[in-house]
């Protein structure tokens, strides 16, 4: 792992961050829920996998980080179908 | 590739993955029941997630990981052999596991002076269960960090990284959940 690959998954993890924040203020959420969950969830589900790949160091190991991305994929559709429910319903 | 290459291809330990793996599913199963149960009371749900502090959940998010940069950085530093940047890596992504459990020692607290306690409402008692939990795991972390910046072997340091990084990967997992689905 070199310095400046972590400082570039450093970067995109803020930036990610101030991504969910930003769109948990902004007006999207009445008009349309779905698309701003989903969103948030993707941002999510986008940083979990720099942290498994990045700091965790599975980007030395791809058999090993596509497993742990089924499962996180996984996780995050089921989370999010949990919170389409109500409003799909 | 046989299994044990499979599992030599793991980077640090295989038991320390099982723990990550563990408490991984261990909150994902606390995130999964929260939302079903947000299926029967959706606007109650709502209303009660506007009374949380969604800036500093926000900047509790860019701590933790700053935290956990410094974190992976020490770990590259000792393995490069820079022992005494390594630590000063590790002592710096302590304090900031400090700097995230006083903010949200502070965010508990003004729930408490707001009369909002576990039994308000369910939301509150999976957000205190869930983020009180992973508090605990981040006090636990600063713990580690702070012995292996002593104790400051290779593996030591790899492992309570490791540990910490679960810490980092519960949380991107459990603000947007929490905080953030309205």
């Amino acid at each position: 792992m070199t310095h400046r690959s972590l400082y570039i998954a450093w970067a995109l993890l803020v930036a990610l961050s101030f991504g969910s924040t930003a769109l948990s203020a902004s007006g999207i959420w009445a008009q349309w829920p779905i698309v701003a969950g989903v969103a948030v969830m993707a941002l999510a589900w986008q940083k979990a996998r720099i942290i498994l790949a990045d700091y965790m160091g599975l980007q030395r190991a791809p058999r090993w980080r596509r497993g742990f991305d089924v499962c996180l994929t996984g996780l995050c559709l089921l989370m999010l179908a949990l919170y389409a429910a109500p409003l799909v319903l | 590739m046989t299994d044990k290459d499979a599992l030599d291809a793991l980077p640090g330990e295989l038991l320390m993955w099982i723990l990550i793996v563990s408490e991984v599913l261990v909150f994902g199963a606390g995130l999964i029941v929260f939302l079903s149960v947000r299926i029967t009371d959706p606007e109650g749900f709502a209303e009660a997630q506007d009374m949380l502090d969604r800036t500093a959940a926000g900047i509790n998010t860019i701590v933790l990981i700053t935290s956990g940069f410094l974190a992976a950085l020490a770990n590259a530093l000792r393995q490069g052999g820079a022992r005494t940047k390594a630590r000063f890596c590790l002592v710096a992504a302590a304090l900031l596991g400090v700097v995230f459990l006083w903010i949200k020692g502070a965010e508990f607290a003004s729930k408490a002076a707001s009369g909002i306690v576990w039994d308000t409402h369910v939301f509150f008692n999976f957000y205190f269960m869930l983020t009180g939990f992973h508090a605990a795991h981040v006090a636990a972390g600063v713990v580690l960090l702070v012995l292996v910046a002593w104790r400051d072997h290779v593996d030591n340091i790899e492992d309570a990284t490791a540990f910490w990084h679960m810490v980092d990967l519960i949380w991107v997992l459990l603000f947007p959940v929490i905080y953030l689905l309205q």
